[in-house]
């Protein structure tokens, strides 16, 4: 999908689509980043109000207005520069995402886990919606989003932050390395990578080295060759560009067709990394 | 698109809901309650996929007597994984055999799923053989993680949810048609057309997968939709389940039937028999069917082939080996 289709999916609002339909936050933050990209300042200006009128009282933002929930999309508006987000509206965001964790990982959990004899483990992740459990996907959604603010200004809090959700994320890989969308073993059994999960991880342990992140990255390096989404293609090109493990043939092609907006903005992205994770470590 | 207030929505379930709330009231005789108005369940034998199927399934709608002439209908099959050697997803050929059959019976039929796991929905279904099976498969589906939602209550709240986002596309069907996979489950012991539910759950409001369900009680949760969701009809395949770690890492079983019914509870208790599960011990049965005269067999009309002829026991993991049918725990 072209910048130009892009700009058609545009709602009126100012928002976009999964397909059809209603605004919703993530294609909306997805768009905006491909249409800076491209340069059309002006529809991603409309998209960035949209987001910025959708933020709720706490500073996160719902998956649509009429979603009275702060969770995981808090991340992908957090990836919008603060200037066309707007400065107050992007620190909130910020400020959400520093202060939010998995269920798993509040004091009075930890309290039960210990006393049950569990896992106490200090890292801590992400969860998609209030009230549960972190995961992989949202997890390196945040981590992403608090590196590109740590490349604006240092912040030791951001930094503690960026580093437990980095260790959430290592502790999750599987045995043979890339990611599930959790736990890599669940009633004693290995659970199986996912190519999208691996891409979206990746990307958030971009500029980290290790042997097991090298077994990551070779994983995902099998899982673009044998790629059959849109979704992965798309993260896993993410992914792998910050790992130098990307061929270049793959920085282009578009070999899937996009049926939903993120997976046309993403594609779009993939073939620009710096315009999605706009730091040093994108070549 | 402004979304719809949860009040439209709720008044007409809360009336639906309190009318069957009113029938499983109708209970008679002295000690174990018989309900007024046996459900039917009907089980057809179906040993493969082939062309046949489609006169199978035909031959269960009609039994049904379902009058869907200009209603909207939605199929909502089990779509899990990119494998279509596995027996993890609803078999295609079934979702288009009964695809065709509300088609015949003058429905306008679309077929909708939101996977709990893998987010790029087209491409799995893409994968799992549907575009192949299903024409113009594109056109007819929908993504309900991606649906345009409205908030609702439950008439009858057995979880800690008190309010849902539900996609409008499920909410606005008048009759729901859940096509599981007959599985074991290693949460709950089997997942059959209520657990089947939870596919109706918007992954971009709940996640992938949708775990504020799992801490509010995945029992409960089923328990839930069940009720948020009365306009019914069920059909199992049961033509090659999962069996032991299921719904994803389990083995293939194959079970040679197809369960059908208008009653999710009755048919899902048909099918824990015929898996060698007693439905009396599955919990989420109790608490959606509320107490467990709507799943006593005695209750239920069984029509077609009878349990005992069909029966075949699913393997079990350990924890839930207290399930198994006549295991007295």
């Amino acid at each position: 999908m072209s910048i130009e289709s892009l700009k058609q999916r545009q709602n009126p609002d100012g928002g976009w689509p999964y397909r059809r339909g209603a605004s919703w936050t993530e294609p909306s933050a997805y768009a905006v980043l491909a249409l800076l990209a491209a340069g059309e300042n002006g529809a991603a200006a409309r998209g960035a109000a949209w987001l910025r009128a959708e933020q709720r009282s706490d500073g996160g933002f719902p998956p649509q207005p009429g979603v009275q929930i702060s969770g995981w999309t808090t991340a992908l508006a957090a990836l919008l520069p603060p200037d066309l987000l707007g400065r107050e509206s992007h620190a909130r965001a910020i400020e959400w995402l520093l202060q939010s964790s998995g269920k798993e990982s509040t004091w009075s959990y930890r309290v039960r886990a210990w006393l049950l004899g569990g896992s106490t483990d200090s890292d801590s992740g992400w969860a998609w919606a209030p009230n549960a459990a972190a995961w992989v996907g949202p997890t390196a959604l945040a981590v992403v989003s608090l590196q590109k603010e740590a490349e604006r200004r240092t912040s030791p809090r951001l930094r503690e932050r960026i580093a437990l959700g980095q260790r959430f994320l290592m502790d999750r890989m599987c045995s043979g390395g890339g990611w599930n969308y959790g736990n890599s073993r669940v009633l004693d059994e290995d659970l199986r990578p996912y190519p999208e999960t691996t891409g979206m991880a990746l990307a958030a342990l971009r500029g980290e080295t290790s042997p097991r992140l090298a077994q990551a990255v070779g994983v995902a390096a099998k899982f673009l060759a044998e790629c059959r989404s849109a979704d992965a293609w798309n993260w896993l090109r993410l992914g792998l560009h910050g790992h130098a493990g990307l061929p270049a043939e793959c920085l282009r092609t578009a070999r899937f067709e996009s049926r939903t907006t993120p997976e046309a903005a993403l594609d779009l992205l993939a073939a620009n990394p710096q315009s999605f994770f706009g730091d040093s470590h994108a070549a | 698109m402004p979304h719809k207030a949860s009040g439209e929505l709720t008044r007409r379930q809360f009336v639906t809901g309190a009318a069957a709330a009113a029938g499983t009231a109708a209970l008679t005789g002295c000690g174990a309650p018989r309900i007024a108005e046996p459900s039917l369940v009907s089980i057809a034998r179906a040993p493969q996929y082939g062309q046949e199927i489609y006169q199978t399934v035909r031959g269960l709608l009609a039994r049904h007597g379902l009058n869907v002439r200009g209603r909207n209908v939605l199929l909502k099959p089990n779509l899990v994984e990119f494998e279509p050697e596995s027996s993890i997803n609803t078999n295609p050929l079934l979702v288009h055999a009964v695809y065709e059959g509300f088609r015949e019976l003058g429905a306008n039929v679309r077929i909708a799923e939101g996977p709990g796991h893998r987010r790029n929905t087209f491409d799995l279904a893409d994968a799992a053989g549907y575009f192949n099976v299903v024409p113009q498969f594109e056109d007819v589906f929908v993504d309900l993680n991606l649906d345009d939602v409205s908030r609702v209550r439950p008439a009858r709240q057995v979880s800690t949810l008190s309010a849902w986002y539900l996609p409008n596309t499920a909410l606005g069907a008048d009759l729901l048609v859940s096509i599981p996979k007959m599985k074991t489950h290693h949460w709950v012991g089997a997942t059959l057309s209520a657990k089947n539910l939870f596919g109706l759950i918007p992954g971009a409001v709940y996640g992938w997968p949708k775990n504020p369900l799992h801490w509010a009680g995945i029992d409960e949760s089923i328990a839930d939709l069940h009720n948020l969701f009365p306009r019914q009809f069920a059909i199992v395949d049961g033509i090659v389940g999962m069996e032991g770690n299921g719904p994803i890492q389990g083995k293939p079983k194959p079970a040679g039937v197809l369960v059908a019914g208008r009653d999710r509870m009755a048919v899902d208790a048909t099918c824990c028999r015929i898996m060698g599960i007693d439905p009396l011990k599955v919990r989420y049965l109790n608490l959606a069917a509320g107490g467990d005269a709507p799943i006593q067999e005695r209750n239920i009309r069984q029509d077609g082939e009878s349990i005992a002829s069909v029966a075949t026991n699913f393997a079990l993991l350990p924890q839930f080996q207290h399930l198994r049918l006549g295991s007295g725990a």
